[in-house]
């Protein structure tokens, strides 16, 4: 299928490339700070800031991160865990209503929209779903709580709804119901495969998530074994912090070295490594959905 | 009467789909519905030894310190005014990104793009505030120590209000454009290619093709990016702000939020309901606001409102 | 319009079923409440333990419980061993089991609050001037333990000297269990002392002779930062100069000032020509690039900009952290040395921490209290529980030689180096070993000790509620307005202050400033402080 180009095209083009690559390398310039920073030796750091190029190269701030290997793996594994399972089940029970939600003829689609949509103006604040959690639910230092929460949002929801309303043409649903079928095995024939863009935006963006989360573990895990990753960095930045704003008058020395700023890059970066390659697995999934049979109108 | 039995008819016809939306709601019940009594610790003086309903009812008292200081107002302004200039800049950049993406041809080249965009998301706040503070600071910071070789007068970022403006919205897109560019992007992927080639046959350009195609395609989906930016529209970036501005009372005039003065005042107390009372505060804007757009929107469309 | 009217009185039915529900809960939770406070009373009829067991604590322990002991910080990585061996013996002992829990450092103090507010089971807690101790006693969060001490904690009623019980009543009660050990955290200068001798410059023991330094500095080392300064203008900056210049009797809060011969002569500080002239002070600092233009911005802490070689001095750190600062320096720059003066050797007010700096007590809600008393009673006097929580395992984290602590291994391979459980609370002087290092923090308490006089300050606890709006609004004003004036940033000072002194008043500081007065000059009076 040939499709002739217009001379637009090629000075369209040339402007793409340009702004697009403009934009990575501004993207891109802090990420190599940090990286470098990760690799410098950490007094440097202090003394003369960040550089493109280490000036005094060193391993010091990786070597700390790994002294005790069990903790990063730890957080590791808790944290591939709750992403992987927090995805899945999310993604099913988001796709369910996003395909409910978007049925024109489900009467009572805009109220629910709006039930769902409302917890996002109002809240009780984090006191009440801290003893909710806490006391009634009593889910401290389990890994439910750390998957619970997440699990759906009414962001991706409506995002889901959309993506669904607008990749899946009514008459394919009709001539599905046409030939027997019941909702649920149109949604997960027929919507499931149609979807796939939004799905994988709307999963890309819960992985995230939860990859992300260190909330939930920080008011919610007392067991150093359930940390999330990200938890762990926050920790390891915050006792910095922590010791830099107490004054004197606190007179806390603490019994452990104090972690460094090299270290605290080499965590970021053993932190965000991992996810960096879910974006592009997740790409394959960005294509034109697959139109079954031919329903042209 | 007449919605009850709506109700049960739907349900019968439709019960299957009930049952697929109902772990949903289930969850929304649980984890956002119940919660929302703590809304009442905003009317009451905290005492840790009573019970929510037996604490002292105070009425408005919890709200007295967001006006005490004078800068309610302010702070409104710049919440309100930083939260549009992010929406519309943001949302026009992330379409922008993600047509001048879709249309490359080069498979790796734009898969490679696509991830270095989205890069910046996964830097935290925490950090980038350290590497801002490298860059600008006046003694030591890249952009000085450059100007210095060049021969020019060293610049005092951090102590200039009003540069901060455009710092913060640039950091603010920076970290954010790649997260809506992918849901742009997911969006053209899912507009058939049928359209194009019409168009194409009957002779028109690229740029025509974008602002009648693409554009109108993506509407839904800016609609609901808005109403969601809208709702929040008072409650903060709150990193971005903390981590960026930290303790420099010379840039709080352009650059202070609610969420931001809200943290700094209440971390010198325990006190429950003046919390509550700040997020209430929040809250009422933002669905205020909200009813109204998409009751306009509602009237210009009946697809495009959330609800 | 009316599917959305329809929409939102379904809502607004369903919120109010919902709260209905919860009220019903929380109500029962709310007898719950105010049961605690009367558990000390049932303790004494509780001596005749059933069951026949004899009753080593002369508490009821025929039910086995676990306490959940909360404190801050960050666990060292071999908390878990050394839980299950205090739990060994506390099984045996008290037929009770401990977890020891850790918040970490990120977002303690709101942790904290969660811990306290929600009602959660808390048996024992960290508490301390810095965590607000006096105001949440005074607001009811903990348990009186008067009279529980007698009965579940006998050995450590007596252990705590009975002026040290009295300095922690808040409102004539005991609401926590002091650290016995003395220490000091008072002030002093710090700063390069090889570099002082390389130039020939005088040795810092007042703010002109700091100042005389820190010129000296700037002269002969261009590319260091002669003050180590970060964002906390208060903390950091203001206090300190104050806490040399002014002898004030503790950091009195709100912009007053009370100097410590003085205790009831309470003077506004704020706008006063003593604050001017500290302001100029400060801004001569600052135009004289003593401290980094950006300041306001620096998040480093002042003790790595020293140790890393980037700035010459501090204005103010106690002797603790200077002997950390001066042992880190040895192993990466031995040819650095570190100078420290006191600042009591120059205005004479040496005082010792106060009884309240490192403390536990045991939370409102907690239904154990009896149990937890008695354990921390173990932590603290039994030298088993002392020692393992304290150092952890001899000849696995650490060896006595000499009389003195040698840990075994560094602080990387180490998984509990010393009070690596944030053990400060529990620190029992009888059972103390120290590092060979801190020999030089000894050396400079014996001095002080000379010279020691008592904390007037620390014990009083302002109960806030009353302006408690009125505070939140002026924490705003002071970051806007007076820290860059503090940080030497305002060109016109005496416009400056006059501009924040404006805005406080806008904001209730006269209203602040009158009830806190009344409130502390009450206390003096009740406590019969001269």
């Amino acid at each position: 299928m040939k499709i002739k180009e217009d001379s637009y095209m090629k000075g369209f083009r040339i402007v793409a490339v340009i702004v697009i690559v403009c934009a990575s390398l501004a993207c891109l310039f802090p990420f190599l700070l940090i990286i470098s920073a990760s690799f410098t030796q950490n007094e440097s750091i202090i003394r003369e800031g960040y550089k493109l190029v280490p000036s005094v190269f060193s391993m010091e701030g990786y070597r700390t991160v790994f002294q005790f290997p069990k903790q990063v793996l730890d957080a590791y594994s808790v944290t591939v865990f709750t992403t992987i399972v927090g995805t899945t089940l999310g993604l099913f029970l988001m796709t369910m209503a996003g395909y409910v939600l978007q049925r024109r003829d489900f009467k009572y689609r805009n109220i629910f929209s709006f039930f769902i949509y409302f917890t996002t103006l109002f809240g009780g604040g984090l006191v009440p779903w801290y003893i909710l959690i806490t006391k009634y639910l009593k889910l401290t230092d389990t890994l439910t709580v750390l998957i619970y929460p997440g699990l759906m949002t009414p962001f991706l929801i409506i995002l889901m709804k959309n993506f669904i309303r607008s990749a899946v043409p009514d008459e394919v649903v009709e001539s599905a119901k046409i030939d027997g079928a019941n909702d649920f095995t149109i949604y997960s024939r027929i919507v499931l495969q149609l979807s796939m863009p939004g799905i994988a935006t709307v999963g890309l963006f819960l992985a995230l998530h939860y990859w992300n989360d260190w909330f939930t573990s920080s008011l919610f895990i007392n067991d150093t074994s359930k940390y999330q990753l990200q938890y762990y960095l926050y920790n390891v930045i915050n006792t910095m912090s922590f010791i830099a704003g107490m004054g004197a008058g606190t007179g806390i020395s603490l019994g452990q070295e104090l972690p460094t700023e090299s270290t605290k890059m080499a965590m970021s970066i053993i932190v965000t490594g991992p996810i960096l390659l879910l974006y592009p697995f997740v790409q394959r999934y960005f294509v034109k959905g697959l139109t079954i049979g031919a329903v042209k109108g | 009467m007449l919605k009850r039995n709506g109700l049960l008819k739907e349900f019968k016809t439709n019960w299957l789909l009930f049952l697929m939306l109902l772990p949903t709601l289930l969850f929304f019940l649980l984890n956002s519905y119940t919660p929302m009594v703590g809304i009442y610790y905003a009317f009451t003086r905290f005492d840790f030894n009573t019970s929510l309903f037996n604490s002292q009812f105070v009425g408005l008292e919890n709200f007295k310190f967001l006006w005490k200081s004078g800068v309610l107002l302010r702070l409104t302004f710049n919440t309100v005014g930083y939260n549009i200039v992010f929406i519309v800049l943001g949302n026009v950049l992330a379409i922008a990104l993600a047509i001048l993406l879709s249309e490359l041809r080069l498979q790796w080249f734009k898969k490679l793009t696509q991830s270095i965009l989205f890069l910046p998301y996964f830097v935290s706040f925490v950090i980038l505030s350290v590497i801002v503070y490298n860059v600008f600071n006046y003694e030591s910071g890249f952009l000085n120590s450059t100007l210095k070789q060049l021969g020019a007068e060293p610049v005092d970022v951090y102590n200039t209000p009003w540069v901060w403006i455009f710092l913060i919205i640039i950091f603010y897109l920076w970290k954010n454009v790649g997260y809506s560019m992918v849901i742009y992007l997911a969006s053209i992927t899912g507009i058939s290619d049928e359209y194009y080639e019409a168009a194409k046959i009957d002779g028109a350009n690229i740029l025509q093709r974008i602002w009648y195609i693409t554009i109108p395609m993506l509407k839904t989906t800016f609609v609901m990016l808005l109403l969601f930016a809208l709702g929040s529209i008072m409650k903060g970036q709150f990193d971005l702000f903390y981590q960026l501005i930290g303790n420099n009372g010379m840039l709080y005039n352009t650059t202070d939020i609610l969420d931001t003065y809200v943290y700094r005042s209440l971390k010198v107390t325990f006190d429950i309901g003046m919390s509550t009372a700040a997020g209430l505060y929040q809250s009422l804007f933002g669905f205020v606001l909200i009813m109204t757009v998409n009751y306009i929107i509602r009237r210009i469309n009946d697809e495009y409102a959330l609800f | 319009m009316r599917k959305a009217a329809k929409a939102v009185a379904l809502l607004l039915s369903i919120i109010l079923i919902v709260s209905s529900l919860a009220a019903c809960s929380t109500k029962n939770e709310g007898n719950k409440g105010t049961g605690a406070t009367a558990k000390p009373t049932d303790a004494p009829k509780a001596t005749d333990a059933p069951n026949g067991e004899e009753p080593k604590t002369g508490i009821d322990t025929s039910k086995r419980v676990e306490l959940q002991f909360y404190m801050l910080g960050n666990a060292p990585k071999d908390i878990d061993f050394i839980q299950s061996e205090i739990n060994k013996m506390a099984l045996e002992d008290l037929n009770a089991t401990v977890k020891f829990n850790y918040t970490t450092w990120t977002d303690w103090d709101q942790k904290y609050k969660l811990l306290l507010g929600s009602g959660q089971q808390v048996d024992l807690i960290f508490t301390a001037e810095w965590t607000q101790y006096q105001s949440y006693a005074k607001r009811g969060a903990f348990l009186p333990i008067d009279d529980l001490l007698p009965v579940a904690a006998p050995v450590l009623n007596d252990f705590v000297p009975a002026d040290m019980w009295e300095a922690v009543k808040i409102d004539g009660k005991i609401y926590t269990v002091p650290a016995t050990y003395k220490e000091y955290v008072t002030d002093g200068f710090v700063w390069r002392e090889d570099l002082r001798k390389k130039y020939d410059l005088p040795t810092p023991v007042d703010i002109p002779t700091f100042e005389q330094y820190l010129e000296g500095i700037k002269k002969n080392e261009p590319d260091m930062v002669p003050l180590s300064m970060n964002s906390d203008m208060k903390t950091n900056l203001s206090d300190r100069l104050r806490g040399i210049s002014h002898d004030p009797i503790g950091a009195v809060g709100y912009g007053l000032g009370i100097r410590y011969e003085s205790p009831t002569d309470v003077y506004p500080y704020w706008g006063s020509e003593e604050h001017l002239n500290d302001l100029v002070t400060l801004k001569r600092w600052q135009d004289n690039n003593y401290m980094v233009k950006n300041v306001l911005s620096v998040k480093d802490t002042l003790q790595d900009q020293i140790t890393s070689g980037k700035a010459a001095a501090l204005l103010g750190d106690n002797p603790t952290r200077y002997n950390d600062m001066v042992i880190k320096i040895q192993a990466a720059h031995p040819d650095w040395e570190l100078g420290y003066h006191p600042f009591p050797m120059t205005n004479g007010i040496a005082t010792p921490v106060h009884p309240i700096h490192n403390g536990f007590a045991i939370p409102a809600s907690s239904n154990n209290a009896e149990r937890a008393l008695a354990f921390y009673e173990k932590m603290v006097t039994d030298k088993r529980y002392n020692l393992l929580t304290q150092y952890g395992v001899e000849g696995k984290n650490y060896e006595v030689k000499d009389g003195y602590y040698t840990m075994i291994g560094d602080s990387n391979s180490n998984g509990f180096p010393r009070e690596a459980m944030n053990g400060w609370a529990w620190r029992n002087p009888e059972y103390m070993l120290f590092d060979k290092n801190y020999d030089g923090v000894k050396k400079i308490f014996d001095e002080l000790d000379k010279i020691q006089v008592p904390d007037k300050f620390t014990g009083f606890a302002e109960d806030y509620s009353g302006y408690q709006a009125e505070r939140a609004a002026l924490e705003q004003v002071e970051k806007q307005y007076l820290y860059p004036l503090t940080a030497g940033l305002v060109k016109d000072v005496e416009k400056g202050l006059k501009e924040f002194m404006d805005k406080a008043k806008a904001a209730g500081l006269e209203k602040i400033q009158q009830e806190y007065t009344k409130q502390w000059l009450q206390y003096v009076q009740e406590q019969g402080i001269k």
